[in-house]
């Protein structure tokens, strides 16, 4: 049984170029045919999805993600080709942003129900349901303009999640509230998944795609780069994105002084073998060598992590050496031994170098930009973002089954 | 699962005039998002407000108030044999609907841009939502318009029930408006800008402030074009003179409504489908 059928859908917006510079308003006028340009957000684009089952869909900003929830919500209409649906459809995008913040929790949920088109008789019976759901009992009757942001997205998720459609589109809503909520949230999809309710989840969160999807797509410039099981596809698109920025983009953030210049980086898994491929909590160790042909005073080495949106998240320094690094001119090499890896799973683009301490950043004696990508995969222990390395004890109510070592901990006190 | 499920098709733009049917018929599932929203909108205006629902009623009010002394004791203006302050009160009443219906509307789908790029429902909701809320204060301020006949011992005829009909004309041409202006608003933001000044001249186009009958015969064949000319005078009156209404002007408010109703709701639901790429 098929609840969702993509058939050759295409989707054109256009863009209107902003003219550079000074210009007359006549000018303008006469431009404004011209500065309008075709952009094509989806091309083409085929699938199904059969009932109850949970397609994820992945790609990067822009290459139409949110184009198909727009399209599959009848937010925005089709410049070709054509769409099907069997059933009631849901979208959950965005908890709560047809809140007003004047009226009351109870007459927020009755004005949201009905933009999410349940019929008030629906939503009468459900009131209880979703305030239960949500924790609210107690503020069901206050302006919505006195929860806090938490309540807030518990209240919206709540009745979305009420909405019992034959087929759930879902967007990256399950980012926000606390740990528990999240969890319920899941809890209640994977509900609505067993009750035969058709699932698709379109999210950056490639760990909620893998835990939920039972098949994923990999969007490309507005076209199907793969399809099929969800740990391939996101292994594809994790190797894409290293590639996209990798070697290729790799370069001299400026000319090198020709004092000294790195030879390689490579990275170690806790075997010593050559390794791109890392899990958060394992081991990593990263070599930098390096020759100097002058010699150099109080320099620093350096490799750093960055995000695939160009966020520094963590990196390594010969700084913790303490002291000045002085070089006299020859061959060497640095390395950074990292006992667990912190960082979430993702893809990460690396950065290293050397450089006087005091230079201005940027200034820099050799320094290698997005050399090299490494990619940290998921790990059972890591829920979240970061992975802090810890140690658990557990010290269970004395009277219980560990009662004996206490006894004899009392005797030797005795004796 | 129980309940049938409907199959739903989604094409790219196609024009039909069927589309008003297919509108229609969504419309008609979104109801109680129609009948939330009106009263969400009452609730919400008087809401943490000192005087509440007197609002209503304040505003065609201290119209009047104003007028009044411009139009009658200062300008001396004809008022057909009734006192100025009833005359004046009585044509501001659906003016004010009329007027305040499109103010509000005019901003809907702007003003909910959150909404409309985050969820489907029927659009049109959300200017009509603003008439039908416009439509319950021209109740209230009903109250004090017979509030006066009683002061100055004003009879109602049998013709008043004509203002039945005429208030149902008008709530068409205020619809018809409303979702016109509030599309064109989503492309070209001018249209909020303008409309102060707009309905500012219109309504001193419209009898109003001074009857019919004083404006110079010559003119009268084009003034009668402006379709509430016919509405917002017959509604003065049937329930102030007790006459019956002048069936040509009434004739010339009912085809412009007749004919423009339907073509621009065909428009909107045109325009409803890209709306959220532009908004």
């Amino acid at each position: 049984m098929i609840d969702l059928q993509l058939n050759k859908v295409s989707k054109k917006y256009r863009i209107r170029r902003e003219v550079d510079g000074e210009q007359s308003l006549v000018r303008k006028l006469l431009s404004i045919r011209k500065r309008r340009e075709d952009f094509w957000a989806l091309k083409d684009v085929s699938f199904e999805v059969e009932r109850a089952e949970a397609l994820g869909i992945i790609g990067h900003n822009g290459a139409g993600k949110s184009t198909i929830l727009k399209l599959l919500s009848r937010i925005t209409t089709p410049t070709g080709g054509e769409i099907m649906i069997n059933g009631r459809l849901s979208a959950l995008i965005e908890v709560g942003s047809g809140f007003h913040p004047e009226l009351t929790g109870r007459e927020n949920v009755y004005l949201n129900g009905s933009i999410l088109g349940m019929r008030r008789r629906e939503i009468n019976q459900k009131l209880d349901s979703i305030v239960e759901f949500a924790e609210l009992r107690q503020f069901i009757d206050t302006p919505v303009k006195r929860y806090s942001s938490g309540m807030y997205v518990r209240l919206g998720f709540s009745i979305a999640a009420h909405l019992d459609p034959d087929v759930l589109l879902l967007d990256e809503v399950l980012a926000v509230g606390d740990a528990s909520f999240q969890r319920k949230c899941i809890e209640r999809i994977t509900e609505l998944k067993k009750n035969g309710t058709t699932i698709v989840f379109i999210s950056h969160d490639l760990r909620a795609v893998q835990q939920l999807c039972d098949r994923v797509i990999l969007l490309k410039k507005g076209q199907i780069e793969a399809d099929g099981d969800p740990a391939e596809t996101i292994g594809l698109y994790q190797s894409l994105s290293g590639q996209l920025g990798g070697p290729a983009a790799g370069g001299w953030g400026r000319e090198p002084t020709g004092e000294a210049v790195v030879t390689s980086l490579t990275f170690y898994d806790e075997h010593e073998n050559e390794c791109l491929e890392f899990e958060t909590g394992k081991p990593l160790k990263a070599v930098l060598n390096y020759r100097v042909d002058q010699p150099l005073t109080d320099v620093i080495f350096e490799v750093q992590f960055y995000s695939q949106e160009g966020r520094l998240c963590s990196f390594f320094s010969s700084e913790t050496l303490g002291g000045t690094i002085d070089v006299e001119p020859g061959e060497g090499s640095i390395s950074f031994d990292c006992s667990s890896v912190g960082l979430g799973p993702s893809v990460y683009f690396i950065d290293t170098g050397i450089r006087h301490r005091h230079a201005p950043y940027g200034v820099d004696i050799d320094w290698r930009r997005r050399c090299l990508a490494v990619r940290i995969d998921y790990d059972r222990h890591l829920r979240d973002t970061f992975y802090m390395p810890y140690i658990c004890h557990h010290s269970p109510p004395p009277s219980f089954v560990f009662s004996v070592p206490i006894v004899a901990k009392n005797k030797d006190d005795r004796a | 699962m129980s309940h049938a499920r409907p199959i739903r098709i989604i094409r790219p733009i196609s024009f039909s005039p069927f589309d008003i049917l297919r509108g229609l018929r969504e419309l008609w599932q979104y109801r109680d998002l129609f009948h939330t929203l009106t009263v969400h909108r009452i609730k919400v205006r008087y809401k943490q407000s000192v005087l509440g629902l007197a609002w209503a009623i304040l505003q065609p009010l201290s119209l009047m108030l104003i007028y009044t002394v411009i139009f009658s004791v200062i300008a001396k203006v004809p008022s057909e044999g009734v006192p100025y302050s009833v005359f004046a009160y009585a044509a501001l009443l659906p003016w004010t609907f009329f007027s305040s219906s499109l103010t509000n509307a005019t901003q809907g789908l702007v003003s909910h841009s959150q909404l409309v790029t985050k969820v489907y429902f029927a659009r049109e909701i959300l200017p009509l939502t603003y008439v039908s809320a416009a439509l319950f204060d021209f109740a209230v301020a009903t109250t004090f318009l017979i509030a006066l006949f009683f002061y100055y011992g004003v009879h109602l005829s049998v013709y008043a029930l004509y203002a039945i009909p005429i208030m149902i004309l008008l709530t068409a041409l205020a619809t018809m408006f409303s979702l016109f202006l509030s599309a064109v608003q989503v492309w070209f933001r001018d249209i909020g800008v303008a409309m102060p000044l707009l309905l500012q001249l219109w309504m001193f186009a419209t009898p109003v402030v001074y009857p019919l009958s004083a404006v110079p015969q010559r003119f009268r064949g084009w003034y009668v074009l402006n379709p509430l000319v016919g509405v917002i005078e017959n509604f003065r009156r049937v329930v102030l003179q007790g006459v019956e209404p002048d069936y040509q002007s009434l004739a010339v408010s009912a085809i412009v409504a007749a004919i423009l109703l339907p073509l621009t709701y065909l428009y909107f639901k045109r325009v409803e489908a890209t709306m959220a790429d532009v908004i």
